[in-house]
């Protein structure tokens, strides 16, 4: 907002909350600071090194301090040979060269999340370890550590070699205008698996609206067929036309219910029935009897 | 709440130290792997409940951290993945940006921190397993700490003593280092895994918080560093960052690999004070403002950024 009242003078940025507050503790074990600026200061103090470039190969020097004494992990980028490992896209090409490596690199720091496990595979997973050790997503698709996910990773930082020559000599980097084979390869598979998931999404939804639109008619007219009967002989009966009630299961000479077939008291469900004198008509019927 | 949907992935964020309603947030394409990075700038109107974006700048690499100027209203500072850090003007025409394109760095810059104290200079933690000391009045790094055995993840100057920083890193130490003086001047073995994140007290300068790998948060006292004075646990995955309160002395900030946000207290017995599970991805990016007390912004792989008032639902 403009209209701050804690407009910026020109020492900077409004004071901070904690530098009214009185610090809580004793001294620490700090020397008092230094007036002047930061430029200043540094440069009195005999430190400074302006402008140092740090290389990859200092890098062995710090080794020998490390304080903590416990193995390291190889650096996420230290990656030998990774597609062809992975049988991914970039089968064949040295993971460790130019700049793919580094964006892999970039990946391969959250790889420290991969579940704290440090000195195997597993941490230059980079997303492989991560998401495999998670089970979040489904072992069996990004499971097992490297496999799964990691392979495209390969893939990924592969892509950068064509890709990725075109900024680091340009300071002021304008956003890169075309997008490196893998990329735009990447973004295709990524339009068609969103194609294809809306069409199956639309596919299920039209099912499930067809089939709950069927069982709703079937259901209306097995409703509307009972209605149907009950209105018709309700009229029926204010017409006075008796409807012949049905004779079901008129009860047998010896009080049980007589089997629909009455010739005797043979009760085969299945068995051979008696053939009738004349027609079919008679096996179901109220005059079977005869 | 608003809520500010970017393109890439987010990665961190950070309030205005000048305007209460401005935030920059530094996002990356892809999760950072490869492609394009973007720094946004965005203002939370005060009315309506839209998050307005006031100037975006491309980059041709993942944008990691971003920080303000602590002595300009309109500059800020990004790192970017191609191991260079630009310097950007909001307030010049795009095309006049960066205003400058900073590139020592041999890996990817993951932090950046801005002197609040003295406000001319400022750090950056790089994956060369360096960091580097930048004034603006100088056309390089002033100076290159290089003591880490593996990447630095993040720096954090002391808000009392404009000479003194933290640095955390993956060779599972937090240093404690002096402008004025050759190597480190304290060492905290602090953690078994790798560390992420470190962040002072406001209140106490000697207080210090720890966040690592093995999804804990300690704070350490650097009078007596043997043991931690505080260990909070409740993230569920790797902590990713963690600032402390400008406002209270107490309050901790966490985001994690966990994909919630999480409030600390850490003095009382039941540290959590507060869970936020609003991100659907990992949470990366967490910053309280310095001028609204509560004010809580975030961002994370899902590619939101939400600002909200503490105790608040960040989605409602």
């Amino acid at each position: 907002m403009d209209s701050n009242p804690q407009q910026p003078a020109a020492g900077g940025s409004p004071p901070k909350p904690w530098e009214q507050a009185r610090s809580s503790s004793g001294s620490g074990p700090f020397k008092p600071p230094s007036p002047g600026s930061t430029s200043d200061v540094v440069e009195a103090s005999g430190t400074a090194r302006p402008g140092e470039i740090v290389s990859t190969t200092d890098r062995t020097t710090a080794v020998n301090r490390n304080a903590v004494g416990r193995p390291l992990p190889s650096r996420p980028w230290e990656q030998q040979n990774y597609g062809s490992t992975y049988g991914g896209y970039g089968s064949g090409l040295n993971y460790n060269s130019g700049y793919g490596s580094g964006m892999y690199g970039s990946y391969g720091g959250l790889g420290s999340y991969g579940g704290g496990l440090y000195g195997n595979g597993m941490y230059r997973g980079g997303y492989g370890g991560l998401y495999g050790n998670s089970g979040m997503y489904g072992g069996g698709m990004y499971g097992g550590g490297l496999g799964g996910f990691g392979g495209p990773m390969g893939g990924y930082g592969v892509g950068m070699g064509p890709y990725g020559e075109q900024d680091p000599n340009n300071p002021y980097g304008a956003p890169s205008s075309p997008p490196g084979f893998w990329i735009s390869f990447l973004r295709v598979m990524q339009g068609v698996v969103n194609f294809f998931g809306r069409i199956s999404i639309l596919i299920d939804q039209n099912t499930q609206a067809f089939h709950m639109f069927m069982s709703a008619l079937l259901q209306l007219f097995d409703r509307t067929g009972l209605l149907y009967g009950e209105l018709a002989r309700f009229v029926l009966r204010l017409l006075g036309i008796k409807t012949k009630p049905r004779k079901i299961n008129q009860a047998g000479p010896d009080g049980l219910p007589a089997p629909h077939n009455p010739h005797g008291n043979q009760n085969y469900i299945e068995g051979p029935k008696a053939a009738p004198s004349g027609a079919w008509d008679n096996v179901w019927g109220e005059n079977g009897s005869s | 709440m608003p809520v500010f949907k970017t393109p890439f992935n987010g990665y961190s964020v950070k309030f205005s130290p000048f305007y209460e309603s401005r935030l920059a947030v530094a996002t990356a394409q892809n999760f950072g792997i490869l492609g394009n990075g973007r720094v946004h700038v965005i203002d939370l109107s005060p009315s309506s409940p839209v998050i307005n974006e006031l100037i975006a700048f491309d980059t041709a690499d993942g944008v990691y951290d971003v920080a303000w100027s602590e002595s300009h209203d309109s500059v800020l500072v990004a790192a970017i993945a191609d191991g260079s850090i630009k310097i950007y003007d909001t307030a010049l025409p795009p095309h006049s940006n960066p205003l400058r394109s900073l590139k020592e760095h041999a890996r990817e810059v993951h932090g950046l921190d801005y002197n609040p104290t003295r406000r001319d200079s400022f750090l950056s933690a790089s994956w060369d397993d360096s960091v580097k000391l930048w004034t603006l009045d100088r056309p390089g790094s002033l100076r290159t700490f290089r003591e880490h055995a593996y990447c630095v993840y993040s720096a954090s100057w002391n808000p009392k003593h404009a000479d003194v920083f933290a640095s955390a890193s993956g060779d599972c130490t937090v240093r404690i280092w002096d402008v004025r003086e050759p190597g480190s001047t304290m060492i905290i073995p602090g953690h078994e895994h790798e560390i992420l994140s470190c962040d002072w007290n406001k209140y106490d300068d000697c207080l210090i918080a720890s966040a690592s790998v093995d999804k804990s948060i300690k704070i350490w006292d650097v009078r007596n560093y043997r043991v931690p004075v505080s260990v909070l646990n409740g993230h569920g995955y790797a902590v990713r960052k963690i600032k402390f309160s400008p406002h209270r002395r107490n309050l901790i900030v966490s985001c994690s690999y966990d994909m919630t946000v999480c409030l600390w207290d850490f003095m009382v017995e039941d540290a959590l004070v507060g869970r936020y599970d609003h991100h659907t991805e990992f949470a990366v990016g967490v910053d309280l403002s310095v001028l609204v007390d509560g004010l809580m912004a975030s961002t994370g792989w899902d590619e939101l950024v939400y600002v909200w008032q503490q105790g608040m639902d960040p989605r409602a």
